[in-house]
This record gives structure tokens, C-alpha cells and sequence, in this order.
């Protein structure tokens, strides 16, 4: 790490961490419905690109965004959403910052892309499901017969999740486009980015 | 003490200097007044004094700022810190904690003072600001008069020796500009040296030691307190230190044959206690009406039923014998917010006034833009427009909605005179075009300058509602 | 009347208790083992003030566990899959749902910043996790205001703004976005000028210590998940 991150770094991560967590609760409320909490991932990627970008404009440090990944994570985790978060979260955001970094925060492709890595850290919240889903499975079995599960079967496994990941990437990619045309629509007029 | 050699500064080289050639000197103990239009470089110049120029603020720098013997730019901002304290316009964004208590002492952790110092510390600024009843509450609660003065609990604090103030009083009613006046005496009893930049002049006068005006970045004329009483502040732009000196411009009605409207039965509840409790009262039609009341008073409340904000709110309005319930009174009322920011949704002016037209006229917005002086501004971004600008916005979506009743709240915070005479401009364009403007506000210039009628709120009841009466207002602004 | 506790457990432990507890979402096991991990959010929280969340709580997981113990093995249908899904849902998530809610509810910034610093945890974290929690209600009172500004321009929950969700969505961020601009700036600007930057370590005016509360349910905590381990590893035995 070249330069320290001072205050305002600091600060600037605070909030926009704050904007982007609070979109993820919003719009988690529809995970709770138990087959929904499957889209999760999906919906944060598209919705989360445009705050994203806004805060890549004020980041020109290595470090920024992998804080970011870890305080959001610190905030599931105190939040009840076990300690998985955390280590989805900040690995990601790491990733993220290592590809802003090759671009010398300054490439849009760059940038585009260490959003589609950053916002696969959401799936931390939903990791502890995956695991629950298992043992679910197999209590089904026991109970129903194997028809029964081999119908309900194809939603509930682990190529679902890779699905998941490789779904959540490429919307991650998308909505920061679409971020970028945000930025350049309403933020760069307004004299703010 | 003190100085500013030779200082200029631009934050932007393309633009012209913010500061050119500022040459200061400043006692310890005094208190200094700077003052000067929207853009004259008051702000700029108190940066240079707690050194968010350059530690926060970059452009280019010239001469030299002191400290006692120090160059301000050579000092680390947190040392800085430790002789100068800042306290800034909006009461929201400058507090770093949600509890009061942990707020006080926030300045006085970061320097790392001993545990026992910053208790000590806090008794004696609870004491010397009379904060016991806010101490441990949430800060989110307290209204904008409470958040500065724990602010300024908070500088102060820390004990430095100068403190330095950014339009402080912005966002703070008559009264608790007052209260101001009394922790402002307090430092000066205390010996410090406090330096004010400022709009609104009137809480002031026997405070000040010398005044500095500054017009265009330089600093254009000084004077001692006794000598700026006599100065003619309406001729250099400024707002009035005596508000005796003025009188109501409208002490009739603006319509020759008034019309009125009654409002019945508007109570509303927040929880179990009663916050509105109006039984009947008539108000006159197409008029400029102040809302004056204390803090707490009922205005907003009230103001937020009258455009069917509120659901709970079951009162009728009754305008040219329509009765009218809380969906009616939505569509036809609107609400000009005092953070305008809130209400600007689209990517240029024009698109926001065609917003708020049921069908698109073009024609029409061009027209409404141009009386209000904005066409020039048709394809910027509303965002990127100064405060008046946005506000003129504002109205111009309400016109094109074809609203008929207007409520401004606090129009003119933190404006300087010629931005508030805009404002009374537009209040009076609104008036013409057959709209009844209600204005919450406590700004006295304001409400002598535009208003015909003032409803005085208190403890959620309209205690009393006149045509325009100076006497009355006085009473009210004056005590 | 009644016990005057004066329960309070410093925001380490709740954060102890709450990695512990987030074991118990990976597996599933009888009530019997899980009882004392179920009941520490129980009684953190009723004994908080928030006797109402505490009883909704434990009534909620009772009900759940019931379902999966005797319903599960019984039922057939679409019904059942969703009443299974639930409860397995419940059983484990409910615990530290409850507990975190507990966290957030009763952990003041001031208290959460003395006791992070107590433990040498670095300024880089700490301040914008305080920064997160202050903003938060900021977040909210804007979205409030903006509610407002769109129901007085016909913008409310109408068929004309549930048809286009995305301009509902564009209408809501973007004012969001450029105040969250220009607070960052405005607060990081008064920060500096109240010695944020100091290098130096920060001091508290209240002092965080451990008191028995904490003492007392880490070791339930650890106990509790000992039984886990033990049941899991050993299950037979007591089984």
C-alpha cells in the first residue's frame, strides 16, 4: 500500500458503504421470501453499479474499496448475518481493488469490472442457506420418497450457485455501464463527478 | 494573533481569485465581524484561518497566514485544532456522533486529552452553555438551534484560544440566534478570539469589536462597531444590524377586494400528544402570508397537512366554496422544501418543469422559465445551479402544475439581502398570478419586505392571525 | 418493582456472541442442544427493553422447531415445502437475526468506537464503521423528505409510478447520491478541524471494562456451543 488512507478517504468509504448497504437491505426485504432469496445476488448487482461508480470517482488510493468490502461485511456480520459475509465481501472487494489498481483508477473497463467482482461479495448473506439447503435435501429424501425430491431437486443444488455467481457477475458488469451513464447524465452536469 | 500577509487564492485557476491581497491583523480577544454579499470571500478567508486551506481545500496559494508566530500552512490540522475551533453553517453534517454527550467531547478524545481533563472539561462547558437537560440524547432529535449548540459545546470543549464561525446562525429562528448572542458573550468574557462570518447581523451588535466587509475578494472597508451602526447597510448590500430601522412594505392587502379561505378542523397527533389543534380560522386568498411562531410551535406540522402531506390529518380547506379534503388539497398545493435538493429529480430545467405538466407544453415552459429568469438555464442540470436558482425551479414546477396555493419553508435562510429581495420578487410574481404564497420563516426583512398577513403559531394553536401590523411583529422578533 | 438488572454487555461480547452463534446456522440439531444458544438472544433482549421482540422470538422458533420436528415427517405438497422451508429457515436464522438486531438496537457509536480502540483495533476500521451507523438514520430522513416531494408532485404509490419502477428508482437515488457527496464532504471537512487526523491514539471519556454480565455469557456462549460440538462429534452417545 503506497499512501495511507486519510480522513477523508476514510469518511468517503462510511458513506458510500452506507448507501450501498442500506439499497441491499431495501431490497433484501424480498429475500425473505424463501425462493426469492435465490435473486438476491442478482438484484444488488443491478441496483448497486451506479453508487459504485460515483464512489470510484472520488477513489484514486489502493485500499479504499477493499475497506469497503470489509466494513460492509463487519455490518452483515453485527447485523445477524453470520460471519460468512465478511470473508465473501472483503476477498472480493480485494480482487476488485487489485483490478482498479492495473488500470491506475482511471480505466472505465476497469472499473466495470471490479464491480462485477466486488458485488459477488453479497453472496456471503445467502452462503449460509446453500450449506442449510444440503441437509434440508437430505431430511426431504428420507421423508418424501425420491421423486419427491428429484422434482424439487435441480433448484436446490450447487450448480445453482455457480449459476448464481456467474449471473450475479455479469449483472454486476451491467449495472455499472449503466452507472457510467448515470455518471455522465447526472453527476458529471451537476458538477459532481 | 492572528495575520494574513499578501494572501490571494483561487480554487479554480480558470475562474478568477476567490481572495486577492489579503492583508489582516487580529488581536487576541477580539471579535471580528466579516462580512460582504454571496461570493464575496468571507467563507474563503476563514479556511485560511483553520487551515482547511490546503489541508482539505486545494487551488492556488499565495502569501502567507500566521498563527501567533507559526505559518498556518506548516502546522498539521489536528495541531491547528488545538488553538482554533470551527463551527459551521449546517447543523446536519457536522456532528460525527448520534449521542450529544459523546459529541462534546468528541474534539477532546481526538487529541487524546486524559479521561479525567475531558470530564472536566464537559462540566465546565455544560455549565458555561447550560446543556444539562441535552446531554446523552439522540442528536437526530434535537432541532437545528440544539445541534449548534452542542457544536459549539463541542469546540469549545477543546479550549482553544480563537473560534471561528461560518454563518452559524443559517438555519437557526429568532430565538435561538439570541441564544447565539449568549455563547458568542460567553467567549468574549472568556478572552478569546472568535471571528464571524455572516449574513444575518441583527443578534450581534454589542458583541463586535470591528467589522471587515468584503466585496469581490478583497477586503473593501474595516470598521469599529460604533462606526458600522452608522454605515448604511442596505447601500453596501447588507442585511440590517438595527431591525428597528425597517418597516412593513405592505401594510394593506395586495388584492384590492380580499377573498378568504377557511380551514376547519386540523388536528393531528404525533403519538398521544396533540401537535395541531386548529378548530376554524380564515385566511385571505392570493395573498403573501408569514407563518411566525417558536420552534415547535406547529408550522411545519401545519404547513404538511395543508398540502395533504399527512394522513392522519382529517381537516377541510375551504376555497371558492369547494370544500376540500386531503387528496384535493394535495393536488393543489406544493410544498417549496427548505432543502431544495430533495425536490429536483430530472437532468435539466426544462425537464423539470415538464415534469409537472399532465401533458407537455413546451411553449408554456419556456414562458414560465423566462419570467422567472431562468430561461438561460434551460439545459443545465438542476444540481448544478446555485440555491436561488434551484428555488426558482422549484416555483416554476409548482406554476407549471398549475398549483394554487405555495408554502415556502425558510425561503431565505442564509441568504444575503440582494438573494432575498429575489426571493420577495418571485413571492410577488406568485402573488400576481393569482397564487396564495404561505412563507414559514423568521426572517423579519423578509416578512416586512413581501408579506401582508402573518399567522402566529404557538403550542400547535393559531394564537393569532392579522394583516400586516409592524407593532405586532416586533413584539414577536424584538422581545 | 421486579428486578432492577441494569443488564448491559459490553459490544465485544455481543460481537463474541455473535461469531459463536453464527455456527449454529451451518447445522441442525434437537432443541435440547440448542437450547442455550437459542436463549441468549432471549434473554439479551428482554432483559433490554425489549421484552416484545424477545417474546415474539422465542415464540416464532418454537413454533418453527415444532413444524420441522412434527409436521416435516408427515406432510405431502406444495404446502409442506413451503411450511419446511420455513422453519429450516427459522431454526437457523432467527438466532443471530435476533441477536445482531440486538446488537444494533442497544450499541451506542461512542460505546462501539471506546471499546474497538480499547482493543487496538485501527482507526481505518473504526471510523467508518462509526461513520456507517451515523448515517444511517441521515439515510432515512432523506428518503423521507423525498417521499414527500414526490407525493406533492403526483409522484406517490400510484399505477403511474408503478409503471415506470426504474424513473421511481432514478428519482430516489440521484438525490441520494449527491447528498451523500456532499456530506462526506462537509463532515470530513468539520472532522479535520476536531483533530481527526491526529495520529496519536484516540482516548475515551467513558472507560469500557468487562463486568459480570460479559463474563457470564461468554461462558454460556462457549458452553453452549462445547454442547454443539460435543453432539455433533459424539452424537450417539447422548442420543
Amino acid at each position: 500500500m503506497s499512501e495511507r488512507l486519510n480522513v477523508k478517504d476514510l469518511i468517503t468509504v462510511g458513506i458510500f458503504s452506507v448507501i450501498i448497504i442500506v439499497l441491499i437491505f431495501i431490497f433484501g426485504m424480498l429475500g425473505y421470501v424463501p425462493i426469492l432469496m435465490i435473486a438476491l445476488p442478482i438484484l444488488a448487482a443491478l441496483i448497486c453499479g451506479v453508487p459504485y461508480m460515483l464512489f470510484l470517482t472520488r477513489v484514486s488510493k489502493f485500499g479504499m474499496v477493499t475497506l469497503m468490502g470489509l466494513i460492509m461485511g463487519i455490518v452483515m456480520f453485527l447485523s445477524g448475518h453470520t460471519w460468512v459475509p465478511i470473508v465473501t465481501f472483503t476477498v472480493c472487494a480485494f480482487i476488485a481493488d487489485c483490478i482498479l489498481k492495473m488500470g491506475n483508477y482511471s480505466s472505465i473497463k476497469n472499473s466495470i469490472i471490479s464491480h462485477g467482482v466486488f458485488i459477488i461479495g453479497i453472496m456471503g448473506n445467502m452462503l449460509p442457506f446453500f450449506i442449510l439447503k444440503d441437509a434440508f435435501m437430505s431430511a426431504m429424501r428420507t421423508s418424501m420418497g425420491n421423486d419427491y425430491v428429484n422434482v424439487v431437486a435441480p433448484f436446490l443444488q450447487t450448480n445453482v450457485l455457480i449459476v448464481l455467481f456467474i449471473l450475479t457477475f455479469i449483472c454486476g458488469l451491467i449495472s455499472a455501464y449503466i452507472g457510467k451513464l448515470v455518471l455522465k447524465k447526472h453527476f458529471e452536469r451537476a458538477g459532481i463527478a | 494573533m492572528l495575520k494574513m500577509e499578501n494572501v490571494s487564492f483561487s480554487y479554480d485557476e480558470m475562474r478568477n481569485a476567490n481572495l486577492k491581497d489579503i492583508n489582516l491583523g487580529i488581536g487576541d480577544g477580539e471579535v471580528i465581524l466579516l462580512c460582504g454579499e454571496s461570493g464575496c470571500g468571507k467563507t474563503t478567508l476563514t479556511r485560511f484561518l483553520n487551515g482547511l486551506i490546503p489541508n482539505f481545500f486545494d487551488g492556488k496559494r499565495e502569501g502567507k497566514a500566521y498563527l501567533n508566530s507559526d505559518l498556518i500552512d506548516e502546522m498539521p490540522i489536528y495541531e491547528i485544532s488545538e488553538h482554533v475551533g470551527s463551527v459551521f453553517q449546517n447543523p446536519k453534517t457536522q456532528f460525527f456522533n448520534v449521542d450529544t454527550t459523546g459529541e462534546i467531547v468528541f474534539g477532546c478524545e481526538n487529541l487524546a486529552m486524559d479521561a479525567r481533563d475531558i470530564k472536566r472539561r464537559l462540566d465546565d462547558v455544560v455549565s458555561d452553555f447550560g446543556l444539562r437537560h441535552l446531554l446523552d440524547k439522540n442528536i437526530f432529535k434535537l432541532s437545528g438551534g440544539e445541534k449548534q449548540k452542542i457544536a459549539c459545546a463541542s469546540v469549545s470543549a477543546v479550549n482553544p484560544e480563537i473560534l471561528i464561525l461560518d454563518e452559524p446562525s443559517s438555519n437557526l429562528d429568532s430565538k435561538s440566534s439570541w441564544d447565539f448572542k449568549g455563547i458568542l458573550e460567553k467567549w468574549k468574557s472568556q478572552g478569546k478570539t472568535v471571528i464571524i462570518a455572516e449574513h444575518k447581523l441583527f443578534f450581534l451588535d454589542d458583541v463586535l469589536d470591528r467589522v471587515i466587509f468584503l466585496k469581490d475578494g478583497k477586503i473593501s472597508n474595516e470598521w469599529t462597531i460604533d462606526e458600522f451602526k452608522q454605515v448604511n447597510h442596505r447601500n453596501i448590500g447588507l442585511r440590517q444590524l438595527n431591525l428597528d430601522n425597517l418597516t412593513a412594505k405592505h401594510q394593506d392587502y395586495y388584492c384590492s377586494s380580499p377573498e378568504f379561505m377557511e380551514i376547519k378542523n386540523f388536528k393531528f397527533n404525533y403519538g398521544n400528544t396533540r401537535v395541531l389543534d386548529i378548530d376554524n380560522v380564515r385566511i385571505p386568498k392570493n395573498e403573501i402570508i408569514a407563518i411566525i411562531g417558536k420552534n415547535g410551535a406547529g408550522k411545519s406540522t401545519f404547513a404538511n397537512c395543508l398540502c395533504g402531506l399527512k394522513r392522519s390529518c382529517k381537516g377541510e380547506l375551504i376555497l371558492d366554496s369547494n370544500t376540500l379534503n386531503r387528496k384535493d388539497r394535495l393536488k393543489k398545493s406544493y410544498m417549496v422544501m427548505q432543502d431544495v435538493n430533495h425536490q429536483l429529480f430530472t437532468e435539466s430545467v426544462l425537464d423539470e418543469v415538464l415534469l409537472s405538466m399532465d401533458e407537455e407544453n413546451e411553449e408554456m415552459a419556456y414562458e414560465i422559465l423566462d419570467n422567472l429568469n431562468l430561461i438561460h438555464l434551460k439545459d443545465s442540470h438542476p444540481m448544478a445551479l446555485s440555491g436561488g436558482e434551484k428555488q426558482r425551479v422549484a416555483i416554476a414546477s409548482a406554476i407549471a402544475s398549475k398549483k394554487e396555493i405555495l408554502i415556502f419553508d425558510e425561503p431565505t435562510s442564509g441568504l444575503d439581502l440582494k438573494n432575498m429581495m429575489n426571493v420577495s420578487e418571485n413571492l410577488k410574481y406568485l402573488q400576481g398570478l393569482g397564487i396564495t404564497s404561505f412563507i414559514i420563516t423568521h426572517d423579519y426583512e423578509l416578512i416586512l419586505e413581501a408579506c401582508s398577513h402573518v399567522l402566529h403559531f404557538e403550542d400547535g394553536k393559531i394564537i393569532d392571525s392579522y394583516k400586516m401590523d409592524e407593532e405586532k411583529l416586533k413584539e414577536f422578533f424584538l422581545d | 418493582m421486579g428486578l432492577e438488572l441494569n443488564f448491559s454487555i459490553d459490544p465485544r461480547t455481543k460481537i463474541i456472541i455473535l461469531a459463536i452463534i453464527s455456527f449454529m446456522v451451518f447445522n441442525d440439531v434437537p432443541m435440547y442442544v440448542s437450547g442455550i444458544l437459542v436463549l441468549i438472544p432471549f434473554v439479551c433482549l428482554f432483559f433490554s427493553d425489549y421484552k416484545k421482540a424477545a417474546v415474539i422470538y422465542i415464540l416464532a422458533y418454537v413454533i418453527a422447531k415444532y413444524l420441522q420436528m412434527a409436521v416435516l415427517p408427515n406432510a405431502t405438497g406444495i404446502l409442506a415445502i413451503v411450511l419446511i422451508t420455513f422453519s429450516y429457515t427459522a431454526t437457523r436464522m432467527l438466532p443471530i437475526l435476533m441477536m445482531g438486531y440486538y446488537t444494533i438496537m442497544t450499541t451506542k457509536v461512542s460505546e462501539f468506537i471506546a471499546s474497538m480502540e480499547k482493543s487496538n483495533v485501527p482507526k481505518d476500521i473504526t471510523i467508518p464503521v462509526s461513520v456507517v451507523f451515523r448515517y444511517i438514520p441521515s439515510v432515512f430522513e432523506e428518503i423521507r423528505s423525498i417521499t414527500k416531494a414526490m407525493k406533492m408532485r403526483g409522484f406517490g404509490f400510484t399505477f403511474k409510478s408503478l409503471k415506470s419502477p426504474l424513473k421511481m428508482v432514478e428519482f430516489y437515488m440521484i438525490p441520494i447520491l449527491i447528498s451523500a457527496v456532499k456530506t462526506s464532504d462537509e463532515l470530513s471537512a468539520a472532522s479535520l478541524t476536531r483533530g481527526l487526523s491526529n495520529p496519536k491514539k484516540r482516548t475515551n471519556l467513558i472507560s469500557v471494562k468487562f463486568n459480570k454480565f460479559d463474563y457470564l455469557f461468554i461462558a454460556i456462549s462457549i458452553a453452549g456451543i462445547a454442547v454443539y460440538i460435543y453432539y455433533l462429534c459424539g452424537g450417539a452417545l447422548i442420543a
